[in-house]
């Protein structure tokens, strides 16, 4: 099997002018596939459907904690409400400031463990699939690779 | 005829190169430890300096006294660091400040100032501004005056000890002066200027920054002792750290370097910190500033040794016609103008023998310490000290702390523009230049004290 035989096409996507708020509300509403599971992570597509970026809910999260925070041990002096306050102020930021710009992807054609080979070597679980001209045709998630891999062993 | 013809293809060579990796450090086009290692590379590839020249001479080489006593407070501080000292220092001084913003920022310059002194500037600044952007986001103040006078605090009091700030070490290690001898020079004017500083962030922010009780509860209801991690280390940090600064207070009795004493206490704090691990505590000194300092001295033994610095020293005497005074006001003056352009490290690298050469030219019977230490030169190379260090003050770009700064002010939110950085850093900058002019002048020209 190949990365097109399992990928879902993509239905929900955000744009690089998307604010943060927006592609909160797209992640509450969008759902992948048939089976109409809830999704952590939406592409980011410019205007031609190439994909330029990735934003995960792990994004949001990096979005709204302090980069200070990450230079020094200072968990022990938060308050009540930090995150709430510093989440309202970050809701009219842009995608195009907060997603991935790294996007790790692979070609529709390619064979299954290639792409647990990007999923693992990358620590993603969300691989997009994209067609020879550049455009995102789909998408492969972990739990799909895993059915696969399921079926393998229980026949 | 052909010496003459080889020195002078030397000179202009060696000249070129310094001129060319001046500029390029200046432009920022090329990383400054690449240009200065480049240049280093083909000073030596040339023949212009020979490796035993650069790596064993005393006048012409690197000066291992420099490299070994960064590497050794660098190591020193990332072994305390883990341990939330400065967590704790930070915090505690908040809420001594009573969560007042402008005590705050009054408090932490002093703070900002006191650690610069015994850390490097950068260091300093980086441990003290996370904590500052916390508290300026828990009392919703704008954070920028906390960064700006991190900055400049930090600057100003480096130039207060002989750790305090690579010129003075480089100083201190060229001129042969010991740690008291900074102490008993820098750091009355610097203790004076950080006075004048605090009353002129008085009248630039004092009434600027306020905030609400409910907000001050925050800070005081931090608790500082929670950011100790590991108190066994920090004991054992401490201990060494105030072993090291005895060593450096005695070490001209001791007969020992400087380097000698970081040295023995990074070796010393690494066995007793019991870290199976040394390879990340090495990987953490700031490998591309030493590297910086190692190109550079083979770049200036390079100019030093075909006559460059010699033929500039007699232009000095020149336009001060040999007078002493007029000199010293020059070289503080020019060192603090040139320092708030060009980092002040190659500045002072250029300078150090540039003096040398001139005291050579001015008692030309002297050697040795008599020549270096000279009574009459001795205001020179504090103005050089004061200079090089406050200069930095004046630009975004004057000294890595301040770059350092305007950096997190941009991941802040908040960017600091260039102009803006200068309208706080020139006035600051002129008025502690001027503090240091009358202070020079009182003290080794009027009193003579």
């Amino acid at each position: 099997m190949r990365a097109k035989d399992i990928m879902i096409p993509v239905q929900d996507f955000l744009t690089p002018e998307n604010t943060l708020k927006e592609a909160v509300i797209l992640l509450k509403t969008a759902r992948r596939g048939e089976a109409g599971v809830g999704v952590k992570g939406l592409p980011v597509l410019d205007a031609d459907s190439r994909i330029i970026g990735m934003l995960s809910m792990r994004d949001i999260l990096k979005a709204v904690f302090p980069f200070y925070m990450t230079m020094m041990d200072l968990g022990d002096f938060t308050w009540d409400g930090m995150l709430e306050d510093i989440a309202r102020r970050s809701s009219q930021r842009k995608v195009r400031e907060i997603m991935s710009k790294e996007v790790i992807t692979v070609p529709a054609d390619a064979p299954l463990m290639e792409c647990i080979d990007r999923m693992l070597k990358h620590n993603i679980k969300r691989l997009p699939v994209i067609t020879e001209e550049g455009r995102l045709t789909g998408m492969i998630y972990e739990r799909d690779v895993f059915f696969v891999i399921t079926k393998a062993m229980l026949n | 005829m052909t010496t003459m013809e080889s020195s002078s293809f030397s000179f202009w060579a060696a000249t070129l190169i310094f001129l060319s990796a001046y500029g390029l450090i200046i432009s920022e086009r090329i990383h400054k430890t690449i240009v200065a290692v480049f240049g280093a590379g083909v000073v030596l590839v040339l023949g212009i300096l020979d490796q035993h020249e650069a790596f064993h001479m005393e006048e012409l080489g690197i000066d291992w006294n420099v490299i070994f006593l960064l590497i050794s407070m660098m190591l020193i501080i990332n072994i305390l660091r883990p341990t939330g000292i400065f967590e704790y220092i930070a915090i505690k001084s908040a809420k001594f400040a009573r969560a007042e913003p402008f005590r705050i920022l009054v408090v932490f310059s002093i703070i900002t100032a006191v650690l610069s002194a015994f850390l490097d500037n950068v260091t300093t600044v980086l441990l003290i501004t996370p904590v500052t952007l916390l508290i300026a986001d828990a009392l919703n103040v704008d954070p920028v005056p906390y960064l700006i006078s991190c900055a400049l605090a930090s600057n100003i009091g480096g130039t207060a000890t002989l750790i305090g700030d690579p010129p003075n070490i480089m100083i201190a290690s060229k001129a042969r002066l010991d740690f008291l001898a900074f102490i008993y020079h820098l750091t009355p004017v610097v203790i004076i200027i950080m006075a004048c500083y605090i009353a002129a962030i008085k009248l630039i922010w004092g009434r600027r920054l306020v905030t609400t009780q409910e907000l001050q509860q925050k800070i005081l209801k931090m608790n500082e002792r929670a950011a100790i991690k590991d108190s066994i280390l920090l004991k054992k940090a401490m201990s060494v750290l105030v072993l090291v600064l005895i060593g450096f207070t005695l070490h001209s009795t001791l007969h020992l370097e400087p380097a000698t004493i970081a040295l023995f206490g990074a070796g010393l704090l690494l066995l007793l910190s019991k870290t199976q691990d040394p390879h990340h505590l090495l990987a953490e000194v700031e490998w591309p500033t030493i590297f910086f300092f190692i190109g550079l001295f083979v770049m200036v033994g390079a100019v030093v040794k075909v006559g460059l610095i010699s033929w500039l020293s007699s232009q000095m005497l020149r336009l001060t016609q040999g007078n002493l005074f007029a000199t010293s006001m020059l070289v503080l003056w020019f060192s603090a103008v040139a320092s708030a352009i060009v980092d002040n490290i190659p500045y002072v690298a250029t300078m150090n023998p540039l003096i040398i050469d001139m005291a050579q030219q001015i008692w030309p019977h002297e050697t040795g310490l008599q020549l270096l230490q000279h009574a009459d030169l001795m205001p020179i190379w504090w103005s050089l000290a004061l200079g090089a260090c406050l200069g930095g003050n004046a630009t975004a770009i004057g000294a890595s702390a301040n770059v350092i700064v305007v950096g997190f002010a941009e991941k802040a939110g908040r960017p600091i523009s260039f102009l803006r950085f200068m309208a706080y850093g020139v006035p600051i900058t002129i008025l502690s230049v001027a503090i240091s002019t009358l202070y020079i002048w009182i003290r080794y020209y009027l009193i003579r004290f």
